[in-house]
């Protein structure tokens, strides 16, 4: 839920009254978690998924009585996606608000501005963002991550190419937004270090409306798969429907939104969406039986029962929101709220049960999501917004 | 690779040109180059897939819609954003009204339609070929709306009167003849024609409020290179420009290929700020 | 001459004591106070956000000069942002070279700020308004792609982290201090200017250019000067932007920005300091109010914008205009006085002739002028009359520089004036007026006629910038002499009035002071008569004849016969281009052919 000004400057008051008034109730406060989803703007896809779970888990926890009969209470500002407007926004969280930590930006370009101010004013962070660098426990020891990072993903994504379907030279395409051009960077050494050859290696216009050049060059140099890493649907499907109108039978592999819902509906055939094998995560995955895993059952029921939208979005984003704040949540039934109670407990953690994924933390590594847990699925297998393994994938 | 290159170049090509003529219409009649062109194209592509993908109506039905949704917009334009601020003395508030004007449309839509690409329905039920309607839907378009504007302007009563009023304001009116009707009208067809310019491309460049400053800056290009009012200059140079755009895309990769747009037209700009085929100017003293 | 010449009056009294400028500076004072003492009150979170309002106005103040005051509508200015930025993170930071000091850094990122600043601004010069708008757009996108593509410096789509300026500006406190410090500094340069000659040159430019030129207002050295100082503390804002943010990427610079600054200024007002502060603020602290507000706030400010168009074009500024709501008198006279002439021209300027030898010029098929002879000497007065298209002012024209004739030469003196070189022509001490009278409307009288003192002015750019005495020196005399042409031309009492609330002929005679400032040995007129009323008429020709009894000469295109015929010593009669008749106005009076085509019966 979001807050106008007006209501928390309210609600500030009302807590002042209530402190001087009487410390029993004053232990009935709500807990205050700071979010800085971005739900408008050009990225908000992610943020949009994320906050559906987010809601959901929240409404749970109050409902089950809270923690320790304190309700959470979710503090909301959206960043438009846009990293002034989240420094803002984590400004007056932490020190307008004074949240007892936070969870977000959910953006990488916003987190790089914003982990340096939580940690300024001492505040724990989680957040899902995937560039390497935003995680540093020595530099930020109170910022968390709850998802892979980019060395996981393309890790994953390498391997299913090089070792998997053995192919050695390969094309590498991105947009030329910073999260493309930034993957594309980090990707093309680690598949050198693997043994392939990088035979194409190219930032395209998003916008531009025809990428067959860039299929022509890739299919000329001899590329025997293709890895795009953009978060653009629509220059995604481009890629699909190119490489199905020229009929070239090589495997699309990247980033996850090539599975998106979104997708489908932006291609000229289906059939095209075979063959393309996008990032996933196994606990949100069918296994080889065909079946989820009885956790990720139960969670699907949930989200029919609250009537949420999975159509056009990925199962795997509102998951990760679901999960994040049952385990600060869980954290703070265990040893309150003070911050570096919460900072300890996070360090300690094994194996956090969420849906999305098994989180765990050291004091030494705060990238909690397990490398075993990234997997690469086909794409046309989506049902209930969850994926089929992709074939030859070792379980 | 060339043929996809010179099929693309062109197509995006006619789009291009056919936001300079709605800049040229819009200029014809009033003396003014509204921000709003670019807004039109956008709209082209957003009410086609509002009203044929998303409310299911027949591919006809909303292309006469989305036509009229221009023209209605273009009208709009004229009431809200020029024709107040013709009356002033300051030249160039028309350039902050019409720039305000399509930043709202534009903000407006990307919150109540999507912030993302969305999907543009196929417009004829065709099998893909090589030489696809996604191609010559564009090309199609803007002949047409070149040999319509011609036929306007040198058959017609009506079309006389839109240059008489252009040519010469002040003796037109003194001839009797309805400037502000005139004016309204010439500013419902720009709107027709920069709806029909996204609804032709709709194909190529989707349903996505962000189309909007991009065709305000490539639909200007033409413009700027062939001379304002000039509508022959301008298809020859949005034209060229596709060819170039999509030349630059293959050869020097995404970023660099609008660096190198944007560095060309700068730099020709200030070599011939008339354009290749230069206009009078009006006497300033 | 006249003993009481010298009595001033009224206006001159009150304008410039000490509480008409206290009026004008309080809301600065406030301002100030307020962002001194804001720690007291306001929040950290509240701190961010002033910390970034003034960090914002550093870029604005600069960007005010070029978009407010010189009307170059340059929106995409945040490519200077970007690069200021960069260049003191990338600098600080030692990607490149071993790390500078964050100060040096952004010290240097101003530099780099001046050169960007004139690369973006120049196409200005060459090209309409509309046609540099977007050329500044296109920059904006240029500047963000190659943040993108140049990874090995900028980080490419990672970015890098901002500068970090050492104690006693490290805590949040301290940095606000520290760019409340710089907006501060800014808003004095930037006040400077604008009560200077340049500012008002700048306005002269923006609302009535052909008239700037004729005051000596070289255009192109003015605005190169301002895209300096523009860009070099919009990079400077880049820098302390960069700090703000501790870290930046490249979809930080956003056109939404850009046009945030863009619409800050216009909602402000134009040649206004006080209105672009207060609009950059507004626009700042709005989002900030509603959580839901935030993802319309560009919409939002787009509706101001147009509201601001459409509604009140003066911004801000022209709301806070309280002393221009005062009622005028309805009843006003125009009284010159004549005697006050001499002193305000001086010494009789030691000038040959003006003459034009064989000059043709035509436009098109159409021979404006066809092999012209004119002479005007100093000390008298020269009627050019003739129907209308006989090329009566198309001749004026050619004199002042605006068209160059294809054929023959005007010289002054002997030496020959250089063709379409309009801004010499004052120092030529060639002053003239316009058909339609060519003022800035939102400046006041006496700011006017200040214009055309402009070149008479000693003190540079810089030291208008940091208030050096030379600064002041020029403005107390330029103002004094002002006035006293103002008196000259019986408008004192309306010098603190905004121009555009004058009648028509008050319009005339104000053209005509700023024409006097130049102190000219020559002074065209184009039609000074044109609607004014006979008694105005009466009291113009009386000032003509002082003007010539000084020793200046005036050339006068007229249509009035009776003015024509009353003050000019030789008049010259056109017809297509050619002389029809040229002498005495006794001859030219009961000349046949005059007469026929012409006077009429």
């Amino acid at each position: 839920m979001s807050m106008t000004r007006r209501q928390a400057l309210a609600s500030g008051a009302a807590v002042l009254a209530t402190t001087i008034a009487r410390p029993a109730i004053a232990a009935k406060e709500p807990i205050q978690v700071g979010y800085l989803p971005a739900l408008t703007g050009p990225s908000s896809s992610t943020g949009i998924g994320i906050n559906r779970g987010i809601q959901l888990a929240v409404q749970e926890i109050n409902a089950a009585g809270g923690i320790d009969g304190r309700q959470m209470e979710l503090i909301t500002r959206d960043t438009q996606s846009d990293p002034t407007k989240a420094v803002n926004g984590a400004a007056e969280l932490t020190r307008g608000q004074k949240v007892s930590c936070v969870f977000g930006p959910v953006n990488s370009g916003e987190s790089l501005a914003v982990v340096p101010l939580l940690a300024r004013t001492n505040t724990p962070q989680v957040h899902p963002c995937w560039v390497d660098t935003l995680t540093d426990p020595q530099k930020y020891p109170m910022c968390f991550r709850n998802a892979p990072t980019n060395q996981q993903i393309g890790g994953a994504a390498n391997r299913y190419v090089v070792e998997v379907l053995k192919r050695k030279k390969v094309a590498v395409i991105s947009d030329t937004t910073g999260y493309g051009t930034a993957s594309v960077n980090a990707y093309v050494p680690m598949l050198k270090e693997k043994g392939a050859e990088v035979v194409y290696q190219g930032n395209v216009d998003a916008a531009n409306p025809d990428v067959k050049p860039e299929l022509l060059r890739m299919q000329s140099a001899g590329a025997e798969a293709i890895m795009p890493w953009s978060v653009n649907a629509g220059f995604l499907s481009r890629i699909i429907n190119t490489r199905g109108q020229m009929g070239w039978d090589v495997p699309i592999v990247g980033q996850t939104t090539l599975g998106i819902g979104l997708i489908a509906g932006l291609l000229e055939k289906h059939e095209y969406w075979a063959n393309v094998y996008p990032n996933n995560f196994r606990p949100v995955c069918f296994d080889g039986g065909g079946k989820l895993t009885d956790r990720t059952n139960g969670f699907l029921d949930r989200l029919k029962s609250a009537k949420i939208e999975m159509g056009d979005t990925l199962l795997w984003w509102i998951a990760l929101g679901y999960d994040s704040p049952r385990m600060i949540a869980e954290a703070m039934k265990a040893v309150g709220t003070e911050p570096d109670k919460i900072v300890g407990y996070l360090n300690q953690l094994k194996n956090f049960p969420g849906v999305y994924g098994d989180i765990s933390f050291t004091p030494e590594r705060h990238n909690g999501y397990p490398d075993e847990q990234v997997v690469m699925v086909e794409a046309n297998s989506l049902k209930d917004g969850a994926f089929k393994l992709a074939p030859g994938y070792s379980s | 690779m060339v043929q996809s290159i010179i099929l693309t170049g062109v197509a995006i090509g006619c789009v291009y040109a056919l936001i300079a003529i709605t800049y040229n219409v819009m200029f014809s009649a009033s003396r003014v180059f509204s921000f709003t062109a670019g807004t039109l194209g956008m709209l082209g592509g957003v009410f086609g897939s509002l009203f044929i993908s998303r409310m299911g109506l027949p591919v006809a039905i909303g292309f006469l819609l989305a036509l009229a949704g221009g023209a209605i917009f273009g009208v709009v334009t004229e009431i809200v954003a020029v024709r107040p601020v013709l009356k002033s003395l300051e030249q160039h508030l028309y350039v902050l009204s019409t720039l305000a004007l399509a930043l709202m449309v534009q903000q407006f839509t990307a919150i109540e339609f999507s912030t993302e690409q969305q999907p543009f329905p196929r417009l004829l039920d065709l099998p893909r070929v090589d030489f696809d309607q996604l191609f010559w839907l564009p090309m199609l378009a803007c002949a047409f709306v070149i040999v319509g504007l011609e036929l306007l302007y040198r058959h017609t009563l009506i079309g006389h009167a839109f240059l008489a009023i252009a040519e010469d304001n002040y003796a037109a009116r003194a001839l009797g003849l309805p400037e502000r009707g005139l004016r309204m009208a010439s500013f419902a067809i720009a709107g027709g024609i920069g709806a029909l310019a996204g609804f032709a491309g709709g194909e190529m460049l989707l349903a996505f409020f962000a189309n909007a400053p991009t065709l305000t800056f490539y639909g200007f290009v033409p413009v700027a290179l062939g001379g304002m009012g000039n509508n022959r200059g301008a298809v020859v140079a949005g034209l060229l420009l596709g060819l170039f755009q999509q030349a630059a895309n293959f050869l020097v990769g995404g970023i660099f290929a609008s660096v190198a747009v944007f560095t060309v037209f700068i730099i020709f700009l200030l070599a011939r700020p008339d354009g290749l085929v230069g206009s009078a100017v009006g006497r300033r003293v | 001459m006249d003993s009481q010449v010298t009595q001033v009056s009224p206006v001159r009294a009150n304008a410039f004591t000490a509480s008409a400028l206290f009026t004008a500076a309080l809301p600065f004072l406030v301002l100030l106070i307020l962002g001194l003492t804001f720690p007291l009150f306001g929040g950290g979170y509240w701190g961010v956000i002033a910390t970034r309002a003034c960090v914002y106005w550093v870029l604005v103040s600069g960007l005010n000069l070029v978009v407010g005051f010189a009307g170059q509508i340059a929106i995409g200015w945040v490519a200077l942002l970007t690069l200021g930025a960069y260049t003191t993170s990338v600098l600080a930071a030692g990607n490149v070279m071993p790390a500078w000091s964050p100060y040096l850094a952004l010290a240097a990122s101003a530099v780099v700020g001046a050169v960007f600043g004139l690369i973006i601004g120049l196409p200005a010069l060459r090209l309409r308004t509309f046609y540099f708008a977007i050329t500044t757009l296109g920059f904006a996108t240029i500047v963000t792609q190659v943040a993108l593509a140049w990874q090995s410096v900028t980080g490419g789509g990672v970015g890098v982290p901002g500068p970090l300026f050492p104690a006693p500006f490290a805590s949040q406190w301290g940095f606000y201090y520290f760019c409340f410090g710089l907006a501060a500094i800014c808003t004095w340069m930037t006040a400077n200017i604008a009560s200077s000659r340049f500012g008002r040159a700048l306005a002269a430019i923006r609302d009535a250019e052909v008239a700037a030129e004729a005051s000596g207002i070289a255009k192109p050295a003015l605005l190169v000067t301002v895209f300096l100082f523009s860009g070099a503390v919009a990079a400077v804002a880049g820098g302390l932007f960069a700090s703000l943010q501790s870290y930046i990427t490249p979809d930080a610079f956003t056109i939404d920005l850009s046009i945030l600054f863009f619409i800050a200024i216009l909602i402000g007002g134009r040649s206004s300091i006080i209105g672009p502060l207060l609009g950059t603020i507004l626009l700042t602290v709005l989002p900030e109010f509603a959580a839901p507000l935030v993802a319309w706030s560009t919409f939002l400010y787009a509706v101001l914008l147009l509201v601001i168009v459409l509604a009140i074009p003066g911004g801000i500024a022209e709301l806070l205009d309280f002393k221009n709501r005062r009622p005028l008198e309805s009843d006003r006279a125009i009284v010159p006085r004549p005697e006050l002439v001499p002193r305000l021209l001086g010494k009789a300027p030691e000038a040959g002739a003006l003459t034009l030898h064989e000059v043709a010029l035509s436009f098109g098929g159409v021979k404006a002028i066809d092999g012209l002879d004119l002479e005007i000497n100093p000390g008298q007065v020269h009627g050019l009359i003739g129907p209308n298209g006989s090329g009566k002012t198309t001749t004026l024209n050619v004199i002042s520089g605006y068209y160059a004739p294809q054929r023959g030469m005007v010289r002054l003196n002997g030496d020959a004036l250089p063709a379409l070189q309009r801004h010499l022509r004052a120092r030529a001490r060639i002053a003239r007026t316009f058909q339609t009278p060519r003022i800035v409307g939102s400046a006041s009288v006496l700011e006017n006629v200040m214009i055309g003192g402009t070149i008479d002015g000693e003190a540079t750019f810089v030291e208008s910038l940091l208030s050096l005495p030379r600064h002041w020196r020029d403005e107390s005399k330029l103002r004094e002499t002002a006035m006293q042409a103002l008196a000259t031309v019986g408008l004192e009492r309306l010098a603190n009035v905004r121009a555009d609330r004058l009648q028509h002929s008050e319009l005339r005679f104000t053209e005509i002071a700023r024409a006097l400032m130049l102190r000219p040995a020559y002074l065209l007129l184009d039609e000074p008569a044109a609607g004014l009323s006979s008694d105005e008429i009466a009291r113009l020709a009386t000032l003509i004849l002082a003007i010539t009894r000084a020793g200046t000469g005036v050339l006068l295109v007229e249509h009035h016969p009776d003015l024509i015929f009353d003050i000019c010593h030789h008049v010259t009669v056109l017809n297509l281009g050619k002389t029809l008749a040229a002498g005495t106005p006794a001859e030219i009076r009961s000349h046949r052919e005059v007469v026929n085509a012409y006077l009429g019966g």
